[in-house]
């Protein structure tokens, strides 16, 4: 743990590196970022910055903190009592943490899907429409417009369309996952966040929602959080290398993989550590 | 290698078996579960067959069972008596002799009554209550039989020794005009005598006061103190007389079914009513008339067989006590012979020649009814109620045991509207004991219902609010670190006895807020408004200014309002009662600022200083631990990932609150509800305490009431085991189960319906 700021200037030099070669302003900038729980540090000095419309894959062991970055972005930590950090994140060049900002809006603009899937209590259409709801948007043909659309785009719309009305705990696992992600959409936000979309599912139901990521990435800068290296080769652009709450390594994926810059990128995605 | 092998499958078993130990014991808790469990249910429904056992005989109908036939000697007989203990009848003929007969033994004794070869008794009225006869003569005079048992013990058996007891023969009236029809009434310290004289021309009704002087040595003399002629007072040809139980009335029957009732008291003898109680009949004529138990009620029977009571009360528009019609039994179909009262409660004996009724006044029912195969000549109830005796035209006496326990309850008493005496309108009622024997019981279970509901009702109206929205606030909005704190407090406010609550809102929270009702009516109006326009102001605030109160600190805000409000209602509260609860003092003229007054005087409803609202407050205090822990509990309980999910999509903590957690932890929420309301229903020493017990019939926000569970806490000591009382309070007690019960499965029903409509995954 003392040990932070030396092996953090790699992975420092490879996100100014993504960045410059890429050339466009990044939709999520995270500067020297630091996060603990209570007294116990869990991020350390992370940097990373997210293009536009690409698919970052966070990987790493449990309890690498990718999660919490995750959770940092759309400000849900701010739940968990005794939190602190430091740094900053960055969306659209606007800080999350400004104290001007509302962190509803914040939430509206940065979507995001759970590990575990959790529709609320509710028919189908109510729970792709909870968002349309909660912002005062109750016309009925809006919602109507608005619910098939999202459905459709998180391929949901052909197995639930007959139903829409019965309740969201009828749907499978996998059903259920991608109808919180149409959710997610319902709501218009420029950013997922998506922590382990697929942990919980078969690899039927891991492929339809892999197939409809890839699609996402036409309109929405997506964050995704997996346990899978081969989804996160499949899937994302970039992808960054997690280790004891540190950015070991970050860079487009088929570089990452192919040619690991650290020993312990390597080491992790030839499973040799875990 | 076969040993080898038989080595190794012993070893796999043994590897592979339970131990014993483990089997023994999961054998025996099982059962011991099974055997628990079996028990609780049997408890249960062993208590509700108890108390169903308790109750059950207050719907049996009377056993009447003859118990023997005993021949008296041929005669004519004019009256029968008997003594308290329904062991010694009397009978008198028409020589005036009085034929004492003794049930165990058959034997007779005959004491005559001693009366001048020179006179005749031409009419004759008896009282079994205070066993008087008394006798009217063909000369015009009479005399009064006083009937006396004295008892003595022999070898620890009763052994009763009648004797008679003559007075003086007085003159009443017309002198030398037989007397045709007589009445006497005792009240202890007056005495009264009416008498019909036949004078040729028409029948005069004369009344005579007797006194009798009081002095250290015993009772003096019976002398006439004062006399009046009523035979211009009324119009038609009287035919029967009934003096009133207390001395204080007279009632005159014409033939023509008219009667006219005189109020007498120590001055005068004043015509208070004339009326025809038949007057829908085509024979009005009256056939018998008697008063029931008590001297309030009397019970006229017409030619037709009709029977009817009337009662004396107040009527609506009146300021004097008048008959008025409160009962009609079912017809005989034959003129009605005989009557006989009870002395015991409101039952009465009608007999026509062969059918013999007993029916009650009070709840209007038939007892008991029969043909007999004899002509009945006279009855008479013993007066402990529990025999009947029937001398046949043959001058036989049937003995009848009479088992008629709860003559006074029944389904109509317990929930229909009962014509009380002395009240103009049926009415349910409550009030199982009076301060004499003559007392009817009013045993209408409704008022103690809708108390019980009155208190529940006014108790969850204050807790629900203040319980639910604390229980959401905690578990949603407060911080973690004063939850840990506030969780535990309520805790301990539920530990509460309720003794000392019910104490604590009697003795010190009645009387402090009878007076300062206005400022609480403020309270409860101004704080909530308030605290809505705080947090519209709040809300309205520049980010920076919110963010300076960390998340779940909110209320310290609050606190301060609610501390601003409190002072502002304080000192609004006096300006507020003298503005708008002002009223002119009806007494004095002076104008008084005083909000009892106010409602007492606009809505002409009374103030209680135990009232409901009281009740809704110290009650809803007892309530409101339970139903903030459980909702507090079930709302905490809701996945955070369901709320998480909800504030992801940019809800606001109130959003996802309300959308979202509320409707997932509604089966708890109302559990919580449905564990306050069986609370409530159920409480005891609160009601008791702060309710003033009054069984009143209303919803009133400023009057008491009396619930099902403190009326048996209250009565109990007066009911003595086994008797009526005893067996309503137990019918109160199965009403209370009932409630609790359907409440109870209520709440389970809609709690599972709830629950698999919310249900998480």
């Amino acid at each position: 743990m003392q040990t932070v700021n030396n092996v953090a200037e790699p992975s420092m030099t490879s996100e100014g590196d993504v960045s410059n070669r890429t050339g466009q302003q990044p939709v999520i900038s995270i500067r020297d970022f630091d996060f603990s729980y209570g007294g116990n540090q869990v991020l350390f000095n992370i940097n990373l910055q997210v293009p536009e419309k690409e698919i970052v894959a966070f990987i790493g062991p449990s309890g690498c903190g990718k999660s919490t970055l995750l959770r940092s972005i759309n400000r849900m930590n701010d739940l968990i009592a005794g939190i602190s950090y430091c740094g900053d994140v960055r969306i659209n060049d606007q800080s999350i943490f400004d104290p001007t900002l509302d962190v509803i809006s914040l939430r509206k603009k940065v979507g995001m899907v759970f590990q575990k899937s959790n529709p609320f209590p509710k028919s189908i259409y109510e729970n792709v429409v909870f968002g349309l709801r909660i912002a005062g948007r109750n016309k009925r043909e809006e919602l109507d417009a608005v619910a098939e659309e999202s459905l459709k785009r998180a391929a949901l719309w052909d197995e639930v369309k007959d139903r829409l009305d019965s309740s969201a705990f009828g749907l499978s696992g996998g059903q259920m996952q991608r109808l919180c992600i149409a959710r997610a959409i319902a709501n218009e936000p420029e950013i997922i966040l998506m922590d382990e979309p697929c942990s919980a599912l078969d690899p039927v139901a891991t492929s339809k929602i892999e197939e409809m990521i890839l699609q996402l990435k036409e309109n929405y800068t997506i964050v995704i959080v997996t346990h899978n290296m081969q989804q996160a080769s499949r899937i994302s652009d970039r992808t960054a290398f997690f280790y004891l709450g540190e950015l070991i390594e970050y860079n487009e994926t088929h570089a990452l993989y192919s040619r690991p810059r650290e020993k312990r990128t390597e080491d992790y995605i030839t499973g040799r550590i875990g | 290698m076969p040993i080898q092998q038989k080595n190794i499958s012993v070893k796999l078993d043994a590897r592979f078996s339970v131990s014993t130990t483990v089997k023994v014991i999961d054998y025996v808790m099982e059962r011991f579960i099974k055997i628990g469990g079996i028990g609780v249910i049997a408890a249960v429904s062993g208590i509700f067959v108890f108390i169903f056992l308790e109750i059950l005989p207050l719907f049996q109908w009377p056993e009447v069972k003859e118990i023997g036939v005993v021949s008296m000697p041929q005669r004519e007989y004019l009256e029968m008596g008997v003594d308290q203990w329904g062991k010694k009848p009397f009978f008198l003929d028409t020589e005036s002799n009085f034929h004492f007969l003794t049930l165990d033994t058959g034997q007779i004794t005959t004491i005559p009554a001693q009366l001048p070869d020179s006179v005749r008794v031409t009419a004759y009225d008896y009282s079994q209550e205070g066993g008087t006869l008394v006798c009217g003569f063909d000369d015009g005079r009479f005399c009064l039989f006083n009937v006396e048992y004295s008892e003595r013990f022999i070898d620890g058996v009763r052994e009763l020794e009648p004797s008679i007891k003559r007075s003086e023969i007085y003159r009443i009236g017309r002198t030398g005009h037989p007397i045709e029809s007589i009445t006497y009434a005792d009240s202890g310290d007056q005495k009264i005598i009416a008498v019909v004289q036949d004078t040729g021309a028409r029948a005069t009704v004369s009344l005579v006061r007797l006194m009798q002087e009081q002095t250290l040595l015993g009772s003096g003399a019976v002398t006439i103190d004062e006399e009046y002629d009523l035979t211009n007072q009324f119009e038609g040809t009287p035919v029967l007389l009934l003096a009133g139980t207390q001395a204080d009335a007279l009632l005159i029957a014409t033939d023509e079914g008219r009667i006219s009732y005189f109020n007498i008291d120590d001055e005068d003898c004043e015509l208070m009513q004339v009326f025809q109680p038949f007057a829908d009949l085509a024979d009005p004529a009256i056939n018998t008339l008697d008063y029931l138990f008590g001297g309030v009620s009397i019970v006229i029977t017409a030619a037709t067989g009709e029977n009817r009571v009337f009662s004396l009360f107040i009527p609506a528009n009146g300021t004097s006590r008048l008959f008025g019609h409160t009962k009609s039994f079912p017809n005989f179909t034959e003129p009605v012979t005989n009557y006989s009262p009870s002395l015991r409660n409101k039952a009465f004996l009608l007999s026509s020649d062969r059918t013999l009724s007993l029916r009650f006044a009070t709840n209007s029912s038939i007892r008991w009814e029969a043909q007999l195969d004899y002509n009945i000549r006279d009855t008479v109830i013993s007066s402990k109620y529990d025999r009947l005796m029937v001398l046949s035209d043959d001058s036989n006496l049937h003995v009848y045991n009479l088992h008629d326990p709860h003559p006074t309850s029944g389904i109509s008493a317990f929930f229909s509207r009962q014509w009380f005496e002395g009240s103009p309108f049926p009415k349910f009622e409550w009030q199982s004991t009076g301060a004499s024997d003559d007392y009817e019981p009013k045993l209408s279970m409704i008022p103690l219902i809708i108390g019980t509901l009155k208190g529940t009702f006014y108790a969850m109206l204050f807790a629900t609010p203040l319980a639910l929205s604390a229980a959401l606030y905690t578990s949603q909005f407060l911080d973690r670190r004063i939850r840990t704190i506030v969780k535990p407090t309520m805790e301990t406010m539920a530990s509460l006895p309720s003794v000392v609550l019910g104490f604590l809102g009697a003795l010190w929270l009645a009387p402090l807020i009878e007076t300062r009702l206005v400022f609480i009516f403020l309270l409860i109006v101004l704080l909530p408004v308030g605290a809505i326009l705080t947090g519209y102001c709040w809300s309205r605030l520049p980010m920076k200014i919110q963010r300076g109160v960390p998340a779940g600190n909110e209320f310290l805000v609050m606190l301060g309002i609610f501390v601003i409000g409190f002072v502002a209602c304080w000192y609004l509260a006096p300006t507020v009662e003298r503005r708008f609860f002002s009223v002119v003092d009806p007494v004095n003229g002076q104008v008084v600022s005083d909000f009892r007054e106010w409602w007492r005087l606009t809505t002409n409803t009374p103030f209680e200083q135990r009232n409901s609202l009281i009740v809704g407050f110290v009650m809803g205090f007892a309530v409101i631990p339970i139903v903030f822990s459980i909702a507090e509990e079930s709302l905490s309980n809701v996945p955070t990932a369901l709320s998480s999910g909800a504030l992801a999509l940019g809800a606001s903590r109130w959003q996802t609150a309300v959308r979202i957690v509320i409707p997932t932890a509604s089966a708890g929420i109302f559990s919580a509800l449905m564990m306050g309301l069986g609370r409530a229903v159920g409480e005891t020493m609160i009601v008791l305490m702060v309710t003033g017990n009054t069984p009143v019939l209303d919803f009133n926000m400023f009057t008491g009431m009396r619930t099902l569970s403190a009326n048996i806490a209250v009565e109990l000591p007066e009911a003595p085991h086994g008797g009526t009382l005893y067996r309503t309070l137990f019918l109160g007690a199965l009403i209370l189960f009932i409630f609790t019960f359907f409440i109870n499965t209520l709440a389970v029903t809609l709690r599972e319906h709830l629950r698999s409509r919310f249900k998480t995954v």
